[in-house]
């Protein structure tokens, strides 16, 4: 391919500003969005071939500084100044103008093409904001476009604009400039800096050298010691005239030229009408009913994932009941085509059983994301969270684990220290995610009733929060504060629900259907082949003896390290029918729900934390809740023993 | 104008108040962390609401809203501004 007509663009910008709407939008790819900052963990390339032009694009993680706190902010800031895309598209939040100008000065302090996207001017103006495009223009001498990105407005003209600016051929910028006492010491230092041969500009060095950033101090201290000794003198003496730190000082600056620009271009109209999103806001906020909405939101929501998932579950039990006499009628029951029909069976199984009550759990979480309101559940939380060593934001991570604790376990990043993110990892494994919630409300709620399902929910959470007083108990650590950006409520946007479901429901059946099939084929084999009652009798001593369950559990449970919905299936594709009550009794019910809950994280899991926290801490977290959940298990199915 | 020069806690002020930042009574840690968020002595700052027993606060500030752990509320020192 022509090398000329390729161009490399990154998406950058503070979390939550629409990112990864935008990327979506260009590439045609799915990344993940919704209302809440912190969603895009890994930068992700996608590729838009425009005017014969190759445009590849780069998704990154929202960042608030580019100084190195977090591993996000090192990647990225390197990413822009040593592979130098040929324009940065800093992605701008119109409603929290003032905030993201911060990052867009430190942006162009890195001496690159910028282009600066208006993203969200429709909520913009819905606040009552109008911001003067043409000003900002003049003022940081960088091109500005507004956009729609949830609707994909203004988003070609931004690719009009990059493509203009790499026909020009000049690599453009603009450097903000700051204080007169200021810009004088980085002018002192960057003059030193200038026969040192560095990948970084100058003035960028010298910026971070007085804000004793520690990747440039390790870089520098090993080009030239004497300079380190310099930033050291000048950045005393910004620290004799202004009374802080130097960082400090220079983030201060940053902020003022933010404040005051925004001063210059923005006008707020100051009577209007609130809007609908904001008396919700009012409510869902409210030291008194805020707790309220929020239990009546997370109880309607598994009250409508139980009926939901009830009622279309028979549903197709009547369909794929037919299905089965047929079969028998046309084939018999010869070796190879019951092998055949337990691979129909379980993909039968998993669409009857499982898919019923994950779906709705998706479409539910994803309307809770998109419109913000995990975050109101954070605020509201934070202080219960403080008890178990963590803050209000692990919540997110709780409530996106229910979906499947694998995104839960990766959404941990939000966290600030390394502990607070393992032990939000630890225990996301425990909540009980949309797989379990097919046994608890597939088993359970339909054959021992609703009120018990509801109740091992709440079982699971105080399980969670013992865990989370211990952990925090053992990992001891400087608890961190929460500080969280509250997103204003956007109305559900139905196509990127619609289309996010969409992509789980795929997901779900690419992954979920061949381990299925060969989960059932293989356990039918074992069946034909006589081996079963050697591996049951293997684990009966705990299963049938510590748990008092039927011995195939002890298979299905290890099955179930797979995808913990199988255990339901497999047992549903084993007996050929959903009508567990005819093989376990309610107490074997819950027994069984209890031990699945938590007696290990799914595979898909266990390597997530394996990927984040090394093998060690992963096999640990995997032994230590086996342990538990059996003991567990156990004990509860005593005490059942006074209640059946 | 009485007493709205006194110093007090961010914590300690009203639901829907206005102050001005005085200091942040932290490490250095915070104090950046403050100022990476535009947070410095000087900034405008307002209450809008908080949670339940001493759970975090929702503050108005840099023209974006923000949850605060109240720990962290309690370290911000403010004076109240008309
Ligand atoms: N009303 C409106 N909503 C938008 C617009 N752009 C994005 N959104 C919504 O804003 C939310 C955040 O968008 P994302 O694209 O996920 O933001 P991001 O910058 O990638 O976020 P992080 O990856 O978490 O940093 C989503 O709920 C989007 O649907 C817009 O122009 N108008
Ligand atoms: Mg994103």
């Amino acid at each position: 391919m022509n090398d000329e007509k390729k161009i490399n663009i990154v998406l950058a910008g503070q979390g939550n500003t629409g990112k990864s709407s935008v990327f979506n939008y260009l590439t045609g790819l799915h990344q993940h969005t919704g209302n809440w900052a912190g969603k895009t963990i890994e930068k992700l390339e996608g590729t838009l071939y425009y005017k014969n032009y190759t445009i590849d694009v780069l998704d990154l993680p929202g960042i608030y500084s580019l100084t190195t706190y977090s591993e996000e902010e090192l990647i990225s800031r390197e990413y822009i100044i040593k592979q130098k895309p040929d324009v940065v598209i800093n992605i701008i939040d119109s409603t929290n103008l003032e905030r993201n100008l911060i990052f867009t000065l430190q942006l162009l302090e890195l001496e690159c093409p910028v282009i600066l996207v208006l993203n969200m001017v429709d909520l913009a103006k819905k606040k009552g904001v109008t911001i003067d495009f043409l000003k900002l223009e003049k003022i940081l001498k960088a091109p500005v476009i507004a956009t729609v990105a949830s609707r994909g407005y203004g988003l070609t003209d931004i690719i009009d604009k990059v493509i203009e600016i790499k026909e020009e051929g000049t690599r453009d910028y603009h450097i903000p400039e700051y204080g007169k006492e200021i810009e004088n010491i980085i002018n002192q230092l960057s003059v030193s800096l200038k026969e040192t041969e560095l990948p970084y500009p100058k003035r960028w060095v010298a910026i971070k050298l007085l804000e004793k950033d520690k990747e440039t101090l390790k870089t520098i201290r090993q080009i030239n010691p004497q300079i380190i000794d310099l930033a050291d003198t000048l950045g005393k003496k910004l620290e004799d005239i202004h009374g802080h730190d130097p960082d400090v000082v220079i983030a201060d600056e940053r902020s003022h030229l933010a404040s005051q620009i925004t001063r210059e271009i923005v006008k707020i109209s100051p009577h209007r009408k609130m809007t609908l999103n904001e008396r919700l806001d009012l409510i869902t906020t409210h030291r008194f009913s805020g707790y309220l909405v929020m239990l009546l939101i997370l109880g309607g929501m598994f009250l409508f994932v139980f009926s939901f998932g009830n009622w279309s579950s028979s549903r197709l039990d009547l369909v794929f009941h037919k299905w089965h006499d047929r079969w028998i009628n046309s084939f018999g029951n010869a070796f190879i085509f019951s092998l055949v029909w337990a691979a129909i069976e379980s993909v039968l199984a998993l669409i009857q059983i499982a898919l019923p009550y994950i779906l709705p759990f998706y479409i539910i979480l994803y309307i809770l994301e998109d419109w913000g309101y995990i975050s109101r559940i954070s605020f509201l939380m934070d202080k219960l969270m403080h008890k178990m060593g963590i803050h209000g934001k692990g919540c997110i991570s709780f409530i996106i684990g229910l979906g499947c604790n694998v995104p839960g376990c990766l959404s941990c990043r939000i966290m600030e220290s390394r502990r607070e993110r393992f032990i939000t990892a630890v225990l996301v494994t425990l909540v009980p995610c949309s797989a379990v919630s097919v046994i608890v409300f597939g088993l359970v709620g339909k054959y021992v009733g609703m009120l018990w399902a509801f109740g091992l929910y709440i079982f699971a959470m105080i399980i969670i929060f013992a865990a989370g007083r211990l952990s925090s108990k053992f990992m001891v650590g400087e608890p961190v504060e929460l500080i969280m950006h509250m997103p204003d409520y956007k109305t559900p946007h139905l196509k990127t629900i619609v289309s996010q479901t969409w992509d789980a429901l795929k997901e779900f059946i690419y992954i979920a259907a061949p381990i299925v099939i060969i989960s059932g084929v293989l356990i039918q084999a074992i069946y034909l082949a006589g081996w079963m009652p050697a591996i049951s009798g293997f684990l009966s001593p705990v299963t049938e003896k510590w748990l008092g369950l039927p011995a195939i559990t002890g298979i299905l449970l290890i099955f179930g390290i797979l995808r913990k919905e199988l255990i339901l299936v497999m047992l549903a594709a084993y007996l050929g029918t959903t009508e567990f009550a005819t093989v376990l009794s309610p107490q074997q019910m819950i027994t069984l729900a209890v031990v699945s809950m938590f007696y290990v994280p799914c595979v898909a899991t266990i390597s997530v934390l394996w990927k984040e926290y090394g093998w060690k801490k992963a096999l640990a977290v995997c032994i230590a809740e086996i342990l538990f959940a059996i003991v567990l298990a156990g004990i509860v199915m005593r005490i059942l023993d006074f209640v059946f | 104008m009485t007493r709205t020069e006194e110093s007090r806690r961010l914590i300690d002020l009203e639901d829907g108040q206005k102050a001005i930042i005085i200091s942040i009574t932290g490490g250095k840690m915070l104090i950046k962390r403050m100022a990476d968020l535009g947070l410095t002595s000087g900034t405008e700052i307002k209450i809008l609401r908080r949670a339940l027993f001493s759970g975090p606060v929702q503050v108005e500030a840099v023209g974006s809203r923000l949850v605060l752990g109240w720990g962290l509320a309690s370290k911000i020192i403010v004076k109240l501004h008309e």
